[in-house]
């Protein structure tokens, strides 16, 4: 399976755990209980978290502390990004060049 | 982003009549014009305006690169519809696009609607969607990023 910020982000719980997680550090309990899902489920959506490099968890002593890694998620951002302004920059692109067209034909 | 969730849709009013709009989208005098982004000088290798015909563009990147456009246009009703398929290799493939002009006046109603077909797109589509819906959590994001 891939392990990568999209395929952290192609699943509803992960998503709902990251925006949790980009307000506070919460112990997996903490975050369990946001959910009406298993502990052992969450875990589970964690420990993939985890192998996408977007969840750091730490043990500190019985307790494990989950906090985000925004950096990991800066490839989303690019692909965003660039994918939006892709097909933005070329109908712009297109209506400068229809005005510009339109209004020499008005000259003529 | 429409609602069937796996197409983009971009509209607007352009200034000009619809047949200049629908010349300037085909014609590969045009074309070649406004495809590529600023600086960026765009190649109409191949370009044949019938349904089933290909075209293919090409633009040099920065780096000497060419970076190639393609796709077979899959209807045509001038002035009025246009749909292509397109790959934007290696970013965008598979997609169809559809351009629909209507005439208001002097003024052409411009619909351009990026639909995408693949189960893969539609998850990018999803996570699209998800970035939209939660900017106020990408902004704290933001602001850790600069910590």
């Amino acid at each position: 399976m891939r392990r990568d910020v999209f395929q952290a982000m192609a699943d509803p719980v992960r998503r709902d755990i990251i925006e949790l997680l980009a307000r506070d550090i919460l112990t997996i309990n903490e975050v369990a209980d946001h959910f009406d899902i298993s502990r052992p489920a969450i875990s589970k959506q964690l420990r993939i978290l985890q192998e996408c490099g977007l969840v750091r968890i730490e043990q500190k002593g019985r307790v494990r502390y989950c906090s985000i890694q925004p950096k990991e998620l800066i490839p989303a951002f690019l692909w965003i990004d660039r994918y939006r302004s892709l097909w933005e920059e070329k109908v712009d692109s297109f209506e400068a060049y229809v005005n510009q067209l339109s209004s020499k034909n008005k000259k003529l | 982003m429409s609602q069937d969730n796996r197409t983009l849709t971009i509209e607007r009013i352009l200034n000009a009549p619809i047949q200049l709009v629908w010349d300037a989208w085909t014609q590969p005098e045009h074309i070649a014009k406004w495809w590529g982004p600023k600086g960026m000088d765009t190649r109409v290798e191949v370009h044949e305006l019938k349904v089933g015909g290909t075209w293919r563009f090409a633009m040099r990147m920065p780096d000497g690169k060419d970076f190639i456009a393609e796709g077979i246009y899959k209807e045509l009703s001038p002035p009025n519809k246009l749909v292509t398929s397109a790959d934007f290799k290696p970013m965008t493939e598979g997609v169809s696009l559809e351009v629909l002009l209507e005439a208001d006046g002097d003024q052409t109603k411009f619909t351009f609607n990026v639909v995408h077909p693949t189960e893969e797109y539609c998850k990018q589509q999803e996570a699209m969607g998800f970035y939209n819906g939660w900017a106020s959590t990408f902004d704290r994001l933001a602001e850790l990023l600069q910590t």
